[in-house]
């Protein structure tokens, strides 16, 4: 009854919100819930969290990362945040390894980011740029859009390096 | 709150204080309840009479939305249109209903009794102050409407926008997509767009009635037998 209600609520608070309405969904730890499983809840696409596992779409050697925590905010990273990662999948001839810990910036995310004029973005995927501690990518080049997010967060390299800004 | 006040007193003047003192009270007892508003009634007894003949000449003699629009430029600082609004409408409903005492022009409440615009219907005062979010939310859509060409969307057509981003140094882009859902709510009502980019599925939400949507164009219409198209994110359709 609780949990009927309370998925209600967060499909029609789910674009109002823009994501914080984690709490009162209910469903705290699921990243991903299975559509068909109750009529009425969407897809609730949540932060980036511990055990995220990420894309990694620039030249760095790395292809998949996943974070061990997010360095903002409570609940998680979301879109334009950065994470520290652990790098799981890589090219085998590249600048980082399997098993070293990195930082990233989070370029795609599947949750929607309000933005100020009141409009939404959200993406298909969960990418991550890597970069150094001092925020500078440690690739040359990024693949796929990045959001207009990233110019606030003084993530200039990185939207100067993207072919497309969404 | 002050401010609003001052607004309201200027409105009472267009049909007489004593009816308006009467019918406004008892309506508003939660505005006029502070100790703020006896004193500044009091206060303003001065000013009544200098500002009435400017009142009686900038208003005009039609009563409805058109008050409400000339109010505003007259109204002082701060005074919220939505407030506004509301008093207007209560005021034409005052007007209509009790006899005015003073000598404000007579002609023009009768006038306005008949000749009142007819999309916005005033019932008995709390019968309008039921649904009067939803007036002034209707008014605002029309609002919108009159200024800008806005076309339907409905999902599954294939539309074309032109943005302005805010966070883009104001450069207009164009966005190109398929409408997968839209929401009505009024002046909220927002539809979603997706859209390849670069090989990535992106999906934007855009409130219908923004001043940073420029220019919608349909260009393209698929025939769905829905009216939330979320099983294309599934079905990643190519090329858009």
């Amino acid at each position: 009854m609780a949990a009927s209600f309370a998925s209600k609520c967060s499909r029609v608070g789910r674009s109002l919100l823009g994501g914080l309405g984690n709490n009162l969904s209910g469903l705290q730890s699921a990243s991903n819930e299975v559509v068909g499983n109750n009529v009425w809840s969407q897809q609730q696409r949540t932060f980036i969290q511990m055990r995220t596992v990420l894309k990694v779409v620039d030249n760095s050697g790395a292809k998949k990362v996943m974070c061990i925590q997010a360095l903002k905010g409570k609940k998680g990273a979301r879109l334009g945040d950065t994470i520290v990662a652990s790098v799981k999948e890589a090219m085998p001839n590249g600048k980082v390894k399997k098993g070293k810990v990195v930082y990233g910036v989070v370029v795609r995310a599947a949750m929607q980011r309000g933005r100020c004029d009141g409009s939404e973005v959200k993406f298909d995927d969960n990418a991550v740029v890597l970069v150094d501690k001092q925020g500078q990518p440690i690739g040359t080049r990024v693949f796929g859009p990045v959001p207009h997010e990233l110019r606030n967060k003084k993530h200039v390299k990185i939207l100067t390096l993207a072919k497309h800004i969404a | 709150m002050q401010s609003f006040i001052g607004g309201s007193i200027r409105l009472g003047q267009r049909h007489g204080f004593y009816s308006w003192s009467g019918a406004h009270f008892k309506a508003n007892r939660a505005y006029l309840a502070t100790n703020n508003s006896s004193s500044l009634i009091h206060g303003s007894d001065n000013s009544i009479n200098s500002s009435r003949n400017h009142l009686l000449q900038s208003l005009g003699t039609r009563l409805g939305s058109q008050t409400k629009e000339l109010m505003l430029p007259g109204c002082s600082g701060g005074c919220s249109m939505p407030g506004l609004s509301q008093l207007a409408a209560m005021m034409s409903t005052c007007s209509s209903r009790s006899m005015t005492t003073a000598a404000s022009p007579t002609p023009d409440s009768s006038q306005s009794v008949t000749d009142v615009p007819p999309r916005i219907k005033f019932k008995r005062l709390d019968k309008t102050a039921k649904h009067i979010m939803q007036i002034l939310d209707k008014e605002a859509v029309e609002e919108v409407k009159a200024q800008r060409e806005i076309p339907d969307i409905k999902p599954g057509n294939i539309v074309q926008l032109r943005v302005e981003v805010p966070e883009n140094k104001r450069r207009v882009s164009t966005i190109k997509g398929i409408v997968i859902a839209r929401r009505n709510a009024g002046l909220n009502t927002t539809f979603r767009l997706r859209r390849m980019v670069a090989g990535v599925g992106v999906e934007s939400l855009f409130p219908l009635y923004s001043p940073n949507i420029k220019e919608i164009k349909v260009l393209d219409k698929k025939t769905v037998r829905r009216a939330k198209l979320y099983y294309l994110r599934d079905k990643m359709n190519a090329l858009r």
